[in-house]
């Protein structure tokens, strides 16, 4: 039985994990390949950690443990490169993006592991709706009350990543005029939404017991919220941006979020409250629907403004912490795409260009590559 | 005229009837074998096409199945536009191992076969022959597994490309060899040359033309799926007459048709192509008509030469690709199970077959009966095998929509 005993560890260290696509380089559908895949991979030393997910067209890769942006680059960058020469010998092309632009869920296959099959029986076609790929990030916390302090904190913020991040605006051969389609799949889940207000790891440990003592829950793999503990890592897990087109967009929403962490931790700029959370559905909508043109409301100050414009002053009051963690250069890079636009946005001009679903996948399966 | 003019006349006169039984008793046993044996239907479309044929019933006779003929070179002809189609030459780039594994496993099943008829005392050019026939997998089995199984994967991949590719090899090594032959009975030495560079590059620049014409007119009628395809159908239909009209390789021209139009496919216009059930039906009428002009009559005499032959084959391709499993990023497990799906072997040995015995009448009987024999076996082990080898590399799909 799992214990919910939180295992510390160093304060705002990093870690990735990616879900990606594998697709076919035909008409670059998602394919049958994840356990081709792996076998070669597996054979030699390679960096970092690559699994299986739950549908065969799917591979999650995860780094290792880093207290600084330039060494998860530079790991992220070194098992892309791995993914890419195995992927080049199987014929099979490796992905970002949040969605499969035009998969057809009923398609999909589940990966063969007692787990898998056991979601795909209780959750039916939600499970293979459930081909969604994101990125989730790791942020070391001191202890639980810390980590609950953080979760709750970062809610606020949840709507910039969100908008950050956004790759899927095609989902099942439509553009769904969301910037972010994948999150809507992750709502359908029972346990999806954010985790119940608590800031003591008491409380939280309380109410956890609760749950898996009426059967509801058997452990914290069963929630779906859009940030979880992670008490055996000694983690918040922040799960809410799709995986983006590139490993250096990754990243750089990681930096992001470490920097972010850092001003929260130290200077506790906001009150921590259920009332926080007044807006926060209306506020994650505009962020899925929108991207950076949403509007967030924040109901304790009454400020009402783009996502653009938050994200902007939010990099202005965490510039201090970005220098501490040599993140400046990171942070950069979120200004430019606040500005430039994000992947859903790149996405869409990339199929008014080409104008066929098949062609887009291919041309982010080449920038996955950083070719382009 | 006969006092019972107003009966129907027996047996109906035209193709059309003979094409609505074939059709109805293929489907049918194609169901059935799917139900009952949990085997891949198109082993029922065979033992239709068998049944009705004039080596067995008699039912449908030599005459209209020499009608049917047409649709035959046409339904080939599909196919291997489609295998063309689903090849991607690319890869051989990204793994040379692959095209070392495709070479390898093509010579060795030759050199196997080559071996075992001289054993058996065939005439030197004569097990050439049927060893060079030997080097090609059927490519309509394999594409028509991989669609009824919806088949995705390495094993899946590896058979396609290696299939695609052995079959062009096949074809190169025989009409060199036929030019050979030329040579024996005519002392001609122009056509030893010329005559597989005629074939050859003329069936690569016809193809190339149609590559390029095809996707001129897709680019003209816009994405609008339907006409697409008939566009690209009637194009098929086009390429297999003017193949047979310049006296060049039908398998080469729309193997490289296929090839060509999906290489030259830059922006991707040409991949959502699917040919669904027309295409169905033209799988059902190829294996039905294949299967009842087999002479099942030749199997008693050929029979032991033709297993001889489907053994040394199976062993020279089993070795070509195990061998180089490990550098080309195969398990052996998935490897031999590869080796497996090699095994069928149809249509295009017919082809070549026939091609050959057109060209060189008094080598026909000798090579037929050691080759359809071979063929007649392999018309049901091939695909059974096959399938077992999809199955078990865990490329099928098994939630029982197929």
């Amino acid at each position: 039985m799992e214990t919910l005993e939180f295992k510390p560890s160093a304060p705002l260290t990093l870690g990735v994990e990616l879900e990606l696509q594998l697709v076919n380089t035909r008409d670059c559908d998602l394919t049958r390949a994840a356990s081709d895949l792996l076998a070669l991979i597996e054979r030699r030393p390679h960096p970092g950690e690559i699994k299986p997910e739950i549908t065969e067209s799917m591979i999650e890769v995860s780094t290792g443990i880093h207290a600084r942006y330039a060494a998860l680059l530079a790991e992220l960058r070194a098992i892309r490169g791995a993914l890419v020469a195995a992927s080049d010998r199987l014929n099979v092309c490796v992905a970002g993006g949040g969605a499969h632009p035009f998969q057809h869920w009923s398609e999909r296959r589940i990966f063969d592991r007692p787990r898998f099959q056991n979601l795909s029986q209780l959750y039916g076609y939600l499970a293979k709706q459930f081909t969604v790929f994101g990125q989730h990030i790791h942020i070391g916390c001191p202890d639980g009350d810390d980590a609950l302090y953080l979760l709750h904190a970062m809610a606020r913020y949840v709507p910039q990543l969100i908008a950050l991040s956004a790759s899927s605006p095609y989902y099942q051969g439509v553009d769904t005029a969301f910037d972010s389609s994948r999150l809507n799949a992750v709502f359908a889940f029972p346990l999806s939404g954010r985790a119940p207000f608590s800031l003591k790891w008491g409380e939280f440990t309380a109410y956890f017991e609760r749950m898996r003592a009426s059967g509801i829950v058997e452990s914290m793999k069963d929630f779906y919220w859009d940030i979880r503990p992670k008490p055996e890592y000694g983690t918040i897990e922040i799960r809410v941006c799709d995986t983006p087109l590139t490993v250096e967009k990754a990243a750089v929403l990681a930096g992001y979020a470490q920097a972010l962490c850092r001003w929260l931790l130290v200077e506790r700029p906001n009150r921590v409250s259920e009332e926080g959370y007044l807006a926060y559905t209306f506020n994650r909508f505009q962020a899925c629907r929108f991207g950076l043109e949403g509007e967030v409301v924040d109901t304790a100050s009454g400020v009402r403004r783009s996502i653009l414009e938050d994200i902007l002053v939010t990099l202005d009051a965490i510039d201090v912490h970005a220098r501490e963690l040599e993140c400046e250069e990171p942070l950069e890079r979120v200004a430019r795409i606040a500005r430039e636009g994000n992947d859903a946005r790149w996405m869409r001009e990339a199929f008014a260009d080409g104008g066929s679903l098949p062609d887009l996948v291919w041309l982010q399966s080449r920038r996955f590559r950083g070719s382009e | 005229m006969s006092e019972l003019f107003f009966l129907p006349s027996w047996p109906p006169a035209g193709a059309i009837p003979w094409y609505a039984l074939l059709l109805l008793a293929a489907a049918i046993a194609g169901e059935l074998t799917r139900r009952w044996l949990r085997l891949p239907r198109l082993l029922g479309w065979i033992a239709a096409g068998v049944l009705l044929g004039p080596h067995a019933t008699g039912l449908i006779d030599a005459a209209t199945l020499g009608g049917m003929r047409g649709i035959l070179d046409v339904a080939v002809g599909f196919v291997l536009f489609e295998l063309g189609q689903r090849v991607d030459l690319g890869w051989l780039r990204r793994n040379p191992s692959l095209l070392a594994t495709s070479v390898l496993e093509s010579a060795l099943a030759f050199a196997a076969i080559f071996v075992v008829l001289l054993a058996l005392e065939a005439r030197p050019l004569f097990a050439a022959l049927a060893a060079a026939i030997g080097i090609a997998t059927g490519p309509a089995v394999v594409l028509s597994l991989t669609r009824e199984l919806r088949a995705q994967g390495q094993v899946t991949e590896r058979m396609l490309l290696l299939t695609s590719l052995n079959c062009v090899y096949a074809f190169i090594t025989v009409s060199m060899l036929v030019a050979w032959l030329h040579h024996e009975y005519s002392g001609e030495w122009l056509s030893i040359l010329s005559h597989p560079l005629y074939l050859i590059v003329g069936s690569l620049l016809l193809a190339l033309a149609f590559a390029l014409a095809t996707l001129g007119l897709l680019a003209l009628l816009g994405r609008r799926e339907d006409a697409q395809f008939i566009a690209v159908l009637a194009l098929v239909v086009a390429a297999v007459y003017a193949a047979s009209l310049l006296k060049l390789s039908g398998v080469l021209v729309l193997l490289g048709y296929g090839v060509m139009a999906r290489a030259f496919d830059v922006k991707r216009r040409f991949v959502s192509l699917a040919f669904g059930r027309l295409g169905q039906i033209l799988f059902i009428l190829l294996f039905a008509i294949t299967a009842a002009s087999l002479d099942i009559g030749l199997l008693p005499a050929g029979a032991l030469a033709g297993a001889a032959l489907i053994a040394a084959r199976y062993a020279g391709k089993a070795l070509g690709v195990l061998a180089l499993a490990p550098l080309s990023g195969l398990s052996m497990r998935k490897a031999s199970l590869l080796a497996l799906g090699l095994m069928p072997m149809s249509g295009v040995a017919l082809v070549l077959l026939h091609d050959t015995a057109a060209l060189f009448p008094r080598l026909g009987p000798d090579l037929s009966g050691v080759v359809v024999s071979a063929i007649v076996m392999l018309e049901v082990l091939g695909p059974a095998v096959a399938y077992f080898a999809l199955v078990r590399a865990g490329e099928a799909d098994t939630t029982g929509r197929t």
